[in-house]
């Protein structure tokens, strides 16, 4: 979120110096990404805070983190323009257009106005300026309002060139499977019954909460919209805008969550801003239910002081929190808080906890120690054996290396995998590339990589260790476990009796066996023990090493731990 | 011309056929399609040549390297499979069993990470062994991070299947270590996690995570204050402060960034810490009263910390090492030469 600076300064009569908020933002409130000589960029990625994805809900925890005032205040509900005293005399109703929510699921609420007589055109120079202080473009007088409102109260708006919809009709409904819509940015986008669209009665309009569809976008020739202010889904928008790779100003705000009481304020300023256009507003259809829910939460100063470790006086604790926009009311030793409506982020008691001890500061919780302790919990004896392991092979003289998880394209080929045994191996439904698809099932395929990419830097002998986790699929379930595994390449052509006398030194017995199954493709047919039931050590095969471009002889050692 | 081409062909044939090593066959490859190899001057004779002739002759040339080409290779592999066949009369022979002197390196992340083991081994911790393939459920729903969650945005996650994932997170072992053990815990997990990254210095799609698990009556975010410190000052010098600063994860609640003292100007400002004297290194918090909960542990009598960081990052910072991807590349003059 790119919060302007001059418009931020209009909504708040701050008390220190911009330098002071861009300090004590992420002392107080949320990290900083970029300043700059027209905004603020907060780090929202992930983030809880949906109120701070408007400058209104900005200038508010600005306000309450430096102790200014706000200098706008929400308006109350009878002065919306399509309300009965703001009308006309002698009107008392606008007339409606029809629009109907086609399942509960899909939207709490929609609401269309319809306005008329307006010119499209630049806009005007404040606009142009408050668009770009906020790191947009302006693109023309009629969306720029829709933008800008968008900017202010946190509520996507949507401008349809009326006369491109059919019968003035916006329904909301699930797309049909397969359903195609040009978007705004001029691509052919496939739809599928989980998506929302916004519909006319012949076609899809605008993909919900994601982008506007071209046909109906506000061109030159515009002179009436239909203007949309919704509630969407914002489960289903997030998993359209992500199908779809759409990341949208519009879509980031529908999911992070939007609330009733700014939707109603969103659509009363932005038409306003058509009427100093002068357009005029000819219908007003309202469809869903119009009141956020009251959320009230306890808060008790035991569980305060508790949580924080540091007693803040109760005074304190209550003007950080009314700052804020809380109600409270004190009942004994806690306080019946009630959430402001913008506040989607609280919900509990641990909440109320962060605020008060953010807006103490969290650089002032001095330090208390922590106790030391006998161990509580038993601790797996593979820590210790990993341990061992690796102490006592760096005393051998190895070097501890580690390795992807993945296997190769390169170590697949060399290892022989084909479509009939690729099933062993765990997949990934989403590699980043063909590198990362199969998870290693074992640990020596990708030390002989190793292996090869120093003998490629000139060494003359090498001798590597690896611990660490492989996985394979039982019975189609894909199952984990610890492996150690040695390579040795130490210029002989029978490596493997240096290695079995490594071996030894790890206090492993091993005896003479013969490759079995795919062992024959892989190792040496004479040179090759067993250790145990846990594992084995061989000469790896000429052809593995050829294939991976290794002209030298390679002993591995693997085994479970 | 024809006449030369066919010629050749049975020339090389011949010699091919009478290799009998791969270095033979190496020298024959280079005669033929090495620099001034025998197709490189036929070639450059194409130009003098008549165009109906060329006609004829080009898709000769064409089919007779191929074939050629062909020839070698299948040599290959028959001298190859003789080789392969060869190793049968190889005996294992365990005779020469002298260990040559070697110098002996830990890999730079097992060092750090062994230090930061024993630093919580003095607290009481130990060590718990988490899973790297997981649940959805444990990796995200039950850290409080429902489906199409808006936090989801932070993991870019390597999926499995519908419900099977690399962990993005050490976090994942919260949840077993909770439903598994009564508090009071001290645990702690260090270990691989995975992400849909693409790779640059600063960027691993593999990479180890430490994470503490504290469960007890009356923890505090004092005592956040008091881990932060404990760890910054034993790993990276007694002259680190630490600082807790406002953040988000859903999975605790207050959370918390720890920041440092920056390594590199000690608190001066530089170019690497952005001029701000400190360093972010830590993510930690309050362990979240529904996470808590899911596990079966009741938030009205104990409460809990949750401290994590990216071991790989901060290994960069006390080694002076510069690209992150090091430590996966097997390269052992970096992994030889590191100072400890």
């Amino acid at each position: 979120m790119k919060v302007s600076i001059s418009w931020l300064k209009e909504l708040v009569d701050l008390k220190v110096s911009i330098e002071e908020v861009v300090k004590l933002l992420p002392l107080r409130t949320i990290a900083i990404k970029e300043v700059t000589q027209d905004y603020i960029e907060m780090d929202m990625k992930g983030y809880n805070r949906a109120d701070l994805l408007s400058i209104r809900g900005v200038a508010q925890e600005v306000a309450a983190i430096t102790g200014s005032e706000l200098a706008f205040k929400d308006p109350e509900k009878p002065e919306f323009v399509w309300n009965k005293h703001s009308l006309p005399l002698g009107q008392d109703k606008l007339p409606n257009t029809p629009v109907q929510i086609m399942e509960p699921s899909l939207a709490e609420a929609q609401c269309v106005a319809k306005i008329e007589g307006l010119t499209f055109g630049k806009s005007s120079e404040a606009w142009v300026k408050r668009l770009e202080s906020s790191g947009m473009r302006s693109v023309n007088n009629i969306t720029d309002v829709t933008n800008l409102i968008m900017l202010e109260y946190g509520q996507p708006l949507h401008s349809f060139d009326a006369k491109q919809v059919e019968n003035e009709t916006i329904n909301v409904r699930h797309a049909t499977e397969g359903e195609e819509i040009t978007t705004l940015d001029h691509k052919l986008r496939k739809l599928t019954k989980d998506d929302i669209v916004l519909a006319d009665t012949k076609k899809a309009l605008d993909v919900a909460g994601v982008m506007g569809g071209l046909d109906s976008e506000v061109n030159e020739n515009t002179t009436s919209i239909l203007l949309s202010a919704s509630l969407f889904n914002p489960q289903m928008v997030r998993k359209t805008s992500q199908r779809l790779g759409l990341s949208s100003e519009a879509s980031k705000r529908f999911y992070h969550g939007l609330t009733k009481t700014r939707l109603l304020q969103a659509l009363n300023a932005a038409i306003k801003m058509y009427q100093e256009l002068g357009g005029k507003l000819t219908t007003a259809t309202l469809v869903g239910n119009f009141e956020d829910k009251t959320r009230k939460v306890t808060l008790t100063k035991k569980k305060l002081d508790e949580l924080i470790g540091v007693d803040i006086p109760r005074d304190k604790v209550e003007s950080y929190l009314k700052s804020l926009g809380f109600d409270l009311e004190t009942q004994g030793d806690s306080w019946e808080i009630t959430v402001p409506y913008f506040r989607l982020d609280i919900e509990l008691e641990e909440d109320l906890v962060e605020e008060v001890v953010r807006m103490y500061g969290y650089e002032k919780i001095p330090a208390e120690k922590v106790p030391e302790s006998k161990t509580l919990q038993d601790e797996s004896p593979i820590f210790k054996k990993i341990y061992d392991f690796k102490t006592k092979l760096v005393e051998l003289g190895l070097t501890e290396v580690q390795t992807y998880s993945f296997y190769s394209t390169q170590v697949l080929n060399a290892l022989g995998f084909n479509d009939s045994n690729f099933k062993v191996l765990v997949k990934l439904e989403n590699p980043m590339s063909a590198e990362t698809q199969y998870l290693r099932m074992n640990l020596w395929p990708n030390l002989l990589e190793v292996v090869d990419k120093n003998l490629r830097q000139g060494f003359k002998d090498i001798a590597v260790f690896e611990i660490g986790k492989v996985f394979n699929n039982v019975s189609g379930q894909p199952k984990e476990e610890w492996r150690l595994t040695v390579a040795l390449m130490n210029n002989t052509d029978n490596p493997l009796a240096e290695l079995s006398a490594i071996t030894t030194k790890l206090s492993l017995k091993f005896k003479e066996s013969k490759p079995q199954a795919e062992g024959v493709y892989l190792f040496h047919p004479t040179r090759f023990l067993q250790v145990g039931e846990i594992g084995g050590l061989a000469e790896v095969h000429l052809r593995v090493l050829n294939e991976l471009g290794i002209e030298k002889r390679v002993a591995i050692l693997e085994i479970q731990l | 011309m024809e006449e030369k081409l066919k010629q050749i062909q049975v020339e090389y044939q011949n010699k091919i056929s009478s290799a009998d090593s791969l270095k033979d066959l190496d020298a024959l490859f280079i005669a033929l399609f090495g620099k001034n190899g025998e197709v490189d001057q036929f070639s450059k004779q194409f130009k003098s040549l008549p165009k109906e002739e060329l006609k004829t002759v080009g898709p000769l040339f064409n089919q007779i390297k191929q074939e050629l080409e062909k020839t070698i290779n299948d040599k290959r592999l028959t001298i190859n499979e003789l080789i392969y066949k060869s190793l049968e009369n190889e005996s294992l022979d365990l005779k020469n069993t002298e260990i040559k002197k070697r110098e002996g390196h830990l890999h730079p992340l097992t060092i750090f990470e062994n230090k930061i083991a024993d630093l919580f081994k003095k607290l009481g911790f130990v060590q718990f062994d988490g899973p790297e393939i997981d649940s959805d459920l444990n990796n995200f729903e039950l850290l409080n991070i429902p489906p199409e969650h808006p936090a989801r945005d932070m993991w870019d996650t390597l999926y499995i299947s519908k419900n099977l994932l690399l962990r993005t997170h050490t976090s994942n072992s919260q949840i077993h270590i909770m439903k598994n053990n009564k508090p009071p815990i001290r645990m702690m997990i260090i270990g691989r996690c995975f992400r849909y990254e693409n790779l640059d210095a600063r960027h691993e799609h593999t990479f180890d995570q430490f994470e503490i698990v504290y469960i007890d009556k009356g923890v505090s975010m004092a005592n956040l204050q008091f881990l932060s410190e404990y760890f910054l000052k034993a790993m990276l010098g007694e002259d680190i402060k630490a600082r807790l600063s406002p953040g988000y994860y859903p999975f605790t609640e207050p959370s918390a960034h720890i920041f440092g003292t920056c390594v590199f100007c000690k608190g001066k400002g530089c170019n690497i810490c952005g001029k701000t004297g400190e360093l972010e290194l830590a993510g930690a918090g309050m362990i979240h009263p529904k996470v808590l909960q899911n596990c079966g542990i009741d938030p009205k009598e104990y409460s809990g910390i949750a401290w994590g960081m990216g071991t790989g990052r901060m290994a960069m910072l006390k080694y002076n090492i510069n690209d992150l991807r090091l430590f996966n590349s097997g390269d052992l003059k970096f992994l030889q030469g590191i100072k400890k």
